[in-house]
């Protein structure tokens, strides 16, 4: 078949049609392959060799791709040369281990005879039905490129006139009251100084503000006070804690690989800590985006910033990746369909996943353009520092040259040091070797004493000697690597993948971009590169509208609480429409001539009189627009998990602000972490311990800290530009029964009881202004100081209770403390749960367990957790 | 986090111990100002898309996939060709224990399962199952997500069937896991990915933990500070800034003060009188874990949990099959059996769902000396109860159990037909995420509507 496709690089590229070359086309070879060759494969080959069984030595027969690509040793199959084609020698060779089929009689001579024919001339095989519909023009997909609102120029839309000329102070506020006032709708009234100094404190910082600071902005009566606040926010390191913290959701970060087998990224800390540097420099968008797609291919001046701009690429490098997954080219396409799903929905807020099996149905994304995509990252090694493999325990999925090195390189190392390498190098392929040998025998599946194969032992030999090794020639044991991504050895562009099966080649397009935007003077893909240069180009090009209105409706809807677009990661068809269309381009316009510089728009939005409204509603107001898109109002938002830890650390006085270094994922080997294992034990306990920013905290996949856990944490499995904000029975069951919730309330009380001089009144109007930004008025302080009276003379009354054993979480007894012992298969591991082992904190006193009830009641509160 | 729902505003004011309106969850959207417009109540009892068959599902998952040839698949052309070359390879290898036929409808079992054996007549099998994926992170994934690529996380079956209908006890959860594996997929099985998370499933330990349960304080002192907490509540929802949810915390207090007391009282199954402890074959330490298990799931779905799943692992015998098996029968084949006895006597099989079953199964070839090699091709599940014809069997394998032949039935199958029983079509129960409208079944699925009773 030939087909003419619609592509970005021309208006029209041929398509590389496979079918010819797999010999589909001539009927006689197709006979001969299913009359003498696919019964020898069904019948000899598949039991162990194919999809539907285990793929042994990672090759399948049932496919000719996999033929092809082969097993762990080579192309099983060359096509017309048989001399090159390891499934013929293997029918054939002499030694018995090596020859196939291992079970049951050797394959006949005429059998061999048949297969050596047939691949000899050409290894014909039936051809992959493609769609009718690939490549074909599409009427409704030119329709929705010119017509759908996302996709169209940046306009400069007038600044619309307003009847109220006195209440705009910027001309975000005449975009928004010209349409309330079309509605005749007036905004409510500004927010008083406390609220809005919380407001702004939370939303800049992620923290509220401390005493000091209310009453210096409450007494400081200049014009310029909260422009002054605003400043001060932006210029402080807490700024891009919290605003890198809404990049790492849309980044989908996470210290693990997740699903199947959870194996560590223990260098993922570096591009946390790049995202906040890059956060708190304010560091151009375009730049930022550039860095996270391309870094590795962009000129550095520095060694420094060469590294920074390495450690970037693990945007691409820490998703979510199936190591447990049978065949290469499997886990190829699944990691390039989640790194297509993590840029396209990150910058573009498309859905260009939809398009991996078949055309989009909503969106004008063809497959073929999905494919040209996926070119750009088969191009590109995904250097997570894993591959995949079916089974293998302890280190199997390791793979230390998949890493990025970053740092200078060593010194050469003197004679002795390379001797010991060497040493250690010859006795990890030897005992390889031996296991290789033993693996699968007779000898070696027979039971040893301990009940288990006796090859097992020969694996677990092999896995210490190659962690010896590792420890002195691996970059990442001195902490000199980071996962990234880099150029691959081979840059091609890649075939479509009928209906998405990896392995089901349709014909090949050229690597290119989305042809749903026409981004004019974009650079076509380099040749000689991968192509994500020029992607990173096209992506940030300034004629590429939909990343400016993408990257400004998410600012918005940080300090607004809905985006002018709800669907923040869907501008498409199935997307919602802007509330404020002409507002969005202003904005994205604004961005972009301001250099693209985050924190200068995140100034202009709080500066405006609408952010600053207060959050009060009137029935007319709610009658005419419940869900408040015209924003008359400033909604109430609840803290995000991470909000509502580090505000009660910060009330308690046990913050530590300074950043950790590095993480407690950091020293994880990247072998399996079971949640029942010592090491998940070890990642929940450090998480419980740390005093530092929940930005900084353990966030392995499925290993969520417990202190998150009630509050809506990301999913870090999926670009994700939006938190869930339910409320259910298990936020108060962690707000009155947590060891972290008591462990700081306890912990506020004693601030409190620690100066005897001071009254409780005054006690009492500390803790409202710690925990809730404001002092108590006259009936609450009463109100406090008679639940403080009231529960110390009852809990005094308390008959003494025996003390309480700590909650038995499992019947798994304690096993012995320290590593987990080495795990041969990893299917056959310890399924029974941890014991988990809750921390009780119990007051010393009358005294101080009411005012530990106190302050954990205000932890408790509604009005700790909603930002008015 | 426990993702329960309470009361609608009707149901909680009518109740004696809540009086404060309903929680609004506002997460439904994501966005407070649209919950405003409708506060979504997601976990209130919805309708069904037709009239259900079974109101409650409950899973025994036998994870590592349980050998059928040894169990309850038997096949005379096995028997008779023990020894012999497989097709496709392989030696066929007979089963070591000795079967016979049960009930008037003369089901096979292998004495490893005596117990399980009575209820043969009560039995509805699907024995031509197959899935994608013979290795078990991706199996076990797929069963509870519907999906073999572990790399895309999905949400669970139980997360499925709690956005679809809600739950009946709104001081529960919905959709409870006991002892879930801590690997193949880990909480991605129970997890509700791109769903709301208060549809995901609640983990707890066969001990009956759940976390932060345990009340800090004794009721009265733990009674006044809530007090407090409502008192400070109340002021905030009486102002004009009020947060849309502040109703919601109110109410989460209440259902979480009475938890406190219920939700332990349920998960102790020490207090069942002795006659059914015994049944269940119930006992201190780890080798009472899985009738602990048993009984908890009984107990959980007489008290209205839409969903429980309650795991026993340790039945992927590459080696060790022999001595393997009558170990893992011998901690299954009781409880198993006194849970369809115990769920009959008390009337509750008439609406309750049982699922029996693994990930996938096992050649009948042998592998090693004493072992089994993974199948996907064919193998077995029984269900039992609410909506399934009884002593019935669908579909079946080959001559010698290695593929499915008539009846035959993709995991996605197995799902849409889970769906039918509980009154759900699985092509119309779906949730629009990054612009497309996902469901359990993917693009495929038809419910076998022949096993219905």
């Amino acid at each position: 078949m030939r087909a003419t496709f619609r592509l970005p690089a021309a208006a029209a590229a041929l398509l590389i049609p496979l079918a010819g070359a797999s010999g589909a086309d001539d009927p006689a070879k197709i006979e001969f392959f299913e009359k003498k060759v696919r019964p020898v494969l069904v019948g000899h080959c598949s039991a162990c060799h194919s999809a539907d069984t285990k793929p042994a030595g990672g090759l399948r027969v049932d496919d000719r791709n996999g033929l092809l690509t082969g097993g762990n040793t080579g192309p099983a199959v060359v096509p017309g040369q048989p001399d090159k084609s390891l499934l013929l020698k293997r029918v054939t060779v002499a030694e018995g281990k090596k020859r196939m089929p291992l079970e049951g009689e050797h394959l006949s001579a005429e059998q061999v005879a048949d297969l050596t024919a047939w691949v000899k001339d050409g290894a014909a095989w039936p051809e992959v039905r493609v769609p009718s519909a690939l490549g074909k023009p599409n009427p409704e997909y030119d329709r929705l490129r010119k017509e759908h609102w996302a996709w169209q120029p940046l306009t400069a839309p007038a600044v619309p006139a307003v009847r109220d000329a006195a209440w705009p102070r910027d001309a975000i506020d005449r975009f928004l009251l010209a349409k309330l006032e079309a509605k005749g709708l007036k905004p409510v009234g500004d927010a008083d100084k406390a609220s809005l100094l919380r407001r702004v404190t939370f939303d800049l910082t992620g923290l509220p503000p401390t005493p000091a600071q209310l009453d210096f902005f409450l007494a400081d009566g200049s014009p310029t006070a909260f422009e002054a606040v605003v400043d001060r926010l932006l210029a402080s390191p807490q700024f891009g804690e919290r605003w890198g913290r809404h990049w790492l959701d849309v980044a989908r970060y996470g210290e693990s690989t997740g699903p199947s087998r959870n194996i560590p990224y223990p260098h993922a800390w570096k591009y946390r800590d790049y995202v906040i540097d890059s956060v708190n420099a304010d560091k151009p968008f375009d730049r930022f985006l550039r860095e996270q797609v391309a870094g590795d291919l962009l000129p550095a001046a520095t060694d420094a910033e060469r590294d920074a701009n390495k450690t970037a690429t693990g945007f691409l490098a820490l998703g979510v990746k199936d190591v447990n997954q049978r065949f290469k080219v499997r886990f190829e396409m699944d990691n390039v369909d989640e790194q297509i799903d993590a840029v396209t929905r990150s910058a573009l807020a498309l859905t260009v996943s939809c398009a991996r099996c078949h055309d989009h149905k909503f969106d004008p994304v063809p497959q073929a353009d999905y494919y040209s995509l996926a070119g750009i990252f088969t191009s590109t090694d995904n250097c997570a520092g894993v591959r995949n493999q079916m089974g293998g325990a302890g280190l199997a999925y390791y793979v230390p040259a998949m890493l990025v090195k970053v740092g200078k390189e060593e010194e050469a190392p003197d004679a002795a040091a390379r001797a010991k390498v060497e040493t250690l190098r010859e006795a990890a392929e030897e005992a390889q070797a031996a296991f290789e040998k033993v693996r699968g025998t007779p000898e070696g599946l027979a039971l040893g004493p301990n009940g288990r194969p006796k090859q097992q032992a020969f694996r677990q030999r092999w896995n210490k000697a190659q962690a010896e090794l590792n420890a002195v020639t691996d970059p990442a044991a001195r902490g000199q690597a980071v996962h990234g991504a880099r150029d691959a050895k081979v840059v091609a562009d890649t075939a479509v993948r009928v209906r998405g099966e990896a392995e089901k080649l349709g014909p090949v397009v050229p690597r290119g971009f989305l042809s749903v935007l026409n981004v004019p003077g974009a650079a076509p893909v380099n040749p000689q590169q991968s192509g994500r240069l020029e992607l990173a180009g096209w992506l940030t090009s300034p004629n590429n509208p939909l990343t400016p209105r993408v990257a400004v409706n998410r600012v918005w809807q940080h300090l607004f609480g809905q985006g002018i677009v709800s669907t923040v990661d869907n501008f498409g068809v199935s997307g919602d429409t802007p509330s404020h269309p002409e507002l969005l381009d202003h904005l994205a316009g604004r961005f972009v001539n301001d250099g693209w510089s985050t924190k200068r728009l995140v100034r202009a939005l709080v500066l405006t009189r609408a952010y600053q409204l207060g959050s009060e509603a009137t029935a007319a107001h709610k009658a005419v627009d419940p869900a408040n898109k015209l924003v008359w109002r400033h909604a109430p938002r609840r803290l995000a998990a991470e909000e509502v830890r580090d505000a009660t650390l910060l009330a308690a006085g046990t913050l530590d602000p300074a950043r950790p270094a590095g993480s407690p994922a950091k020293s994880l080997p990247m072998i399996e972490l079971r949640d029942n294992g010592p090491e998940a034990k070890g990642i929940y306990e450090a998480a419980d311990a740390s005093t530092r920013r929940s930005v900084y905290l353990p966030l392995l996949r499925g290993v969520v800290p417990r202190s998150l856990e009630a509050f809506d944490p990301v999913e870090q499995t999926l670009v994700t530009g939006q938190r869930d904000s339910t409320t259910v029975p298990g936020q108060a069951l962690y707000l009155l029964n947590s060891g972290f919730v008591r462990t700081q309330a306890l912990a506020l009380a004693d601030k409190l009881l620690a100066d005897p001089t001071a009254g409780d009144t005054a006690r009492i109007e500390t803790a409202y202004r710690l925990t809730l930004g404001r002092s108590p008025t006259a009936a609450e302080a009463e109100r406090a100081a008679a639940f403080v009276g009231e529960y110390e003379a009852a809990y005094r009354d308390q008959p003494v209770a025996a003390e309480e054993k700590p909650t038995a979480a499992a019947t798994k007894p304690e096993g012995p403390k320290g590593p987990a012992a080495p795990i041969v298969d990893p299917d056959q591991a310890d399924q029974s749960n941890e014991a988990v082992v809750e921390k009780v904190v119990k007051a010393k006193d009358a005294r101080q367990a009411a005012w530990l009830a106190f302050t954990q009641a205000l932890f408790g509160s509604a009005e700790f957790r909603y930002l008015k | 986090m426990l993702p329960f729902q309470p009361l609608s505003r009707r149901q909680a004011l009518k109740s004696a111990g809540a009086g404060f309106g309903y929680v609004a969850l506002a997460g439904m959207l994501g966005q407070q100002a649209r919950a405003a417009a409708a506060a979504p109540k997601p976990l209130a009892p919805k309708a069904p898309h037709f009239t259900p068959r079974a109101k409650r599902l409950i899973f025994v998952h036998m994870n590592g996939a349980m050998s059928q040839h040894d169990t309850f698949e038997y096949k005379a052309a096995l028997q008779k060709n023990d020894g012999k070359p497989g097709p496709g390879g392989g030696t066929l290898t007979a089963s070591k224990f000795k079967f016979r036929q049960y009930g008037e409808t003369g089901s096979w079992f292998s004495e490893l399962l005596p117990n399980l054996a009575t209820h043969a007549d009560r039995l509805c099998w699907l024995r031509g199952l197959h899935t994608d994926t013979p290795a078990h992170p991706q199996a076990v994934v797929q069963l509870h997500t519907g999906s073999a690529n572990a790399a895309l996380s999905r949400p669970s079956m139980g997360a499925w069937l709690l956005y679809g209908l809600g739950t009946d006890n709104q001081d529960l959860p919905g959709y409870v896991t006991v002892n879930p594996p801590p690997n193949f997929g880990g909480a991605v099985n129970y997890g509700s990915a791109f769903l709301p998370a208060h549809f995901q499933g609640t983990r707890i330990t066969d001990a009956g933990y759940l976390p932060n349960l345990k009340a800090s304080a004794a009721a009265g002192l733990q009674r006044k500070q809530i007090d407090l907490i409502q008192a400070m509540n109340r002021d905030l929802a009486a102002g004009p800034a009020a947060p849309d949810a502040v109703d919601g915390v109110i109410e989460s207090y209440e259902l979480a003060f009475k938890m406190q007391g219920k939700v332990p009282e349920l998960l102790d199954v020490s207090k069942e009188p002795k006659a059914v402890l015994d049944l269940y074959g119930v006992s201190d330490g780890p080798g009472g874990a899985f009738a602990r298990q048993c009984l908890m799931a009984r107990r959980l779905s007489e008290a209205g949990v839409r969903f429980v799943e309650i795991c026993q692992p340790g039945w992927d015998h590459h080696n060790n099959l022999h001595k393997g098996l009558i170990d893992r029968c011998r901690s299954i084949d009781q409880s198993v059996a006194a849970l369809l006895t115990d769920l009959d006597r008390r009337g509750l099989l008439a609406e309750t769902l049982v699922m029996f079953g693994s990930e996938f199964g096992r050649l009948p070839t042998s592998q090693g000396q004493d072992g089994r090699d993974h199948n996907i091709t064919g193998y077995p599940m029984f269900l039992a109860g609410a909506g399934v014809k009884k002593g019935f069997t669908h579909g079946a394998t080959d001559e010698y159990g290695i593929k499915a032949v008539e009846g035959r039935m993709h995991t996605n199958d197995l799902h849409a037909t889970l769906h039918a029983l509980m009154g759900l079509d699985h092509e119309k129960l779906t949730y629009n995420y990054a612009g497309r409208d996902f469901r359990l079944t993917d693009v495929k699925g038809h419910p076998a509507t022949e096993i219905f009773s």
